[in-house]
């Protein structure tokens, strides 16, 4: 007979906690509830949170690339655990693109690695969607509702575009909260983070996505900060989901923000006032044409090698699609040029019935389903075989998510991009 | 010895060896995780390991990718043994926390221009202190 008595480790921090949140913490709910939410109290603690809010879905990340034997191990555990999410939950773009292209090669053992994550996904009631626009697909959060979801391009597009409420949760963070149902109520979950600080006087003609990026990086670079909200004013016209897409990716990876506003058009921002709470902006930046024009200018060239067209980060909508196969049709990829698409499962099954992926890949486009380019298992490896120096995007986060993999990147808009893909001049 | 305080901190005391950094970092953009070397093109540090020393980073870039990214490189054997920030997300502290690396944010001095890679500095997380002996200027 085992006559120890467990010693239970009732450590709140600085949240105080409900009767069922108690329970959790004394592992009424189980081992893998009990963990969760010792995680999540160690991380709110950090934060001061006082408290935690219940949410209605979660969004996770993990993939074999990022995850490493550590990570599938812990997976592991909360599946013998018992771990089943409380709250619909979707998962994000993974590493593994199972597709037969003889240039992207990877490991065949990961690969076994990936499918047992996803396999565990499905165990723990997550829905294994692979996007990393569930906001254009998967769920649509509204106004004031909490949420937990860990991708950054994810989380700034939640709380900017559709009013919802989360911080970035990483990793073990949106399990944790997919399993209790909850999530300390920090940064952005709280009125006063979602306030205004930067002033943006938007006076550039924004006409493609890669303008959405070269905007983000020109506001997120020079204000790295997590809790920096810069607020749009002066568009002049309502944006798309696309291009709003492209400038909360690009401000979130350059800038590490979660949160911006668009006076006009985003639910918190009817005014510019609103969009301040009523304070004064820290800082005004004036952005032209030309500035967006410098962006571009300031990418140079790699002499030698091959190079690649990748058009990806986030992956595209089914109007990216149908615009890309638009701009392909009739064309064809260049000898010794590569060009790559990424999108989800969902995306690329209607794209596939209404014949944008037919017309994309008679062009000879490679599309990969369920990942993102620069988060692909053996990328560096990839372009050492390829022997690809410039990866030319369109997409902002693309060109600067991906550089320690080592390649040189450059932003050109998508006209351009289809052209240097077609043509094999660089321009 | 001086002595810096910090606003937050999180995790047990540590002493090791400082990597400073004069940008920021995020484990995906900037890191080569397979052998713990910052491998971007450019970045202040490029070349150097990461490995058994103190990071000191004046922002945090992007990024999710760290919220696994500590617990991989904990589990490779190249990981950091701390994590000190100007400024920094949610994801280093949820990725530090499951990798149990301490980790602090917000200093009271311009830690950047008084600490060289290399020099020794004891993190108490409890205290909200880093401490260590200024070199001649």
């Amino acid at each position: 007979m085992n006559d120890t008595i467990e010693v239970v480790d009732l450590h709140t921090g600085t949240l105080q906690l409900t009767p069922e949140e108690h329970a959790m913490l004394q592992g009424d709910k189980g081992p893998a509830v009990q963990e969760a939410i010792r995680f999540q109290i160690e991380v709110g603690s950090f934060f001061g949170a006082r408290r935690f809010v219940p949410i209605t879905h979660a969004h996770v990340m993990g993939d074999i690339e990022v995850m490493g034997d550590g990570g599938l191990q812990h997976l592991r555990s909360m599946g013998d655990q018992h771990a089943r999410c409380v709250v619909p939950t979707s998962s994000n773009a993974q590493c593994m693109h199972f597709h037969d292209d003889a240039r992207l090669r990877q490991d065949v053992d990961e690969g076994a690695k990936e499918r047992e994550i996803l396999a565990r996904y499905k165990t723990m009631r997550i829905a294994p969607t692979d996007s990393c626009i569930p906001y254009q697909q998967v769920y649509q959060p509204k106004l004031g509702e909490h949420v937990a979801w860990g991708d950054t391009g994810t989380v700034i597009y939640a709380n900017s575009v559709l009013g919802a409420r989360t911080n970035f949760e990483a990793g073990k963070a949106s399990f944790a909260a997919a399993l209790t149902g909850r999530t300390p109520a920090y940064g952005f979950h709280l009125d006063e983070a979602r306030a205004g600080s930067l002033l943006v006087d938007l006076r550039a003609p924004m006409r493609d996505p890669a303008d959405w990026g070269a905007l983000g990086k020109l506001v997120g670079h020079p204000n790295q900060d997590y809790f920096a909200v810069p607020v749009f004013d002066g568009l002049g016209r309502m944006p798309s989901s696309d291009e709003l897409k492209h400038l909360g990716a690009s401000l979130a990876s350059y800038g590490s923000m979660a949160m911006f506003h668009m006076v006009g058009v985003t639910p918190e921002a009817k005014t510019r006032e609103a969009a301040f709470q009523g304070r004064a902006p820290r800082e005004t930046m004036v952005i032209t044409g030309a500035d967006i024009q410098a962006v571009y200018d300031s990418y140079r060239y790699v002499e030698g090698g091959a190079n690649i067209v990748v058009f990806s980060g986030p992956q595209l909508s089914l109007f990216e699609m149908q615009d890309l196969a638009e701009r392909f049709e009739g064309r064809r990829v260049a000898p010794g040029m590569a060009a790559v698409v990424t999108t989800n499962h969902m995306v690329h099954s209607d794209a596939k019935r209404l014949g944008y992926v037919d017309t994309l890949e008679k062009a000879g486009v490679t599309i990969l389903q369920g990942v993102c380019f620069y988060i692909l298992q053996r990328l560096s490896q990839i372009r050492e075989e390829n022997g690809w120096t410039n990866l030319i995007s369109n997409s902002g986060k693309l060109v600067n998510t991906i550089t320690a993999h080592r390649f040189n990147t450059v932003l050109r808009r998508t006209d351009d991009c289809v052209d240097i893909a077609c043509t094999g001049t660089l321009a | 010895m001086t002595t810096i305080h910090v606003k937050r901190a999180w995790g047990k005391p540590v002493r090791a060896q400082a990597l400073v950094m004069r940008e920021g970092f995020s484990p995906r953009y900037d890191l080569d995780r397979w052998n713990g070397v910052i491998s971007r093109i450019g970045h202040s540090a490029e070349g150097e390991s990461i490995r058994d020393r103190v990071l000191i980073i004046p922002t945090s870039k992007g990024g999710v990718a760290g919220g696994w990214a500590f617990f991989d490189l904990l589990n490779k054997g190249i990981a950091p043994k701390a994590l000190v920030f100007g400024k920094l997300n949610p994801v280093m502290v949820q990725g530090a926390v499951l990798a149990g690396l301490p980790i602090m944010e917000g200093w009271d001095q311009d830690l950047l221009a008084l600490v060289r890679t290399g020099d020794e500095v004891h993190l108490d997380p409890s205290a909200r202190t880093l401490r260590f002996t200024p070199n001649p200027p």
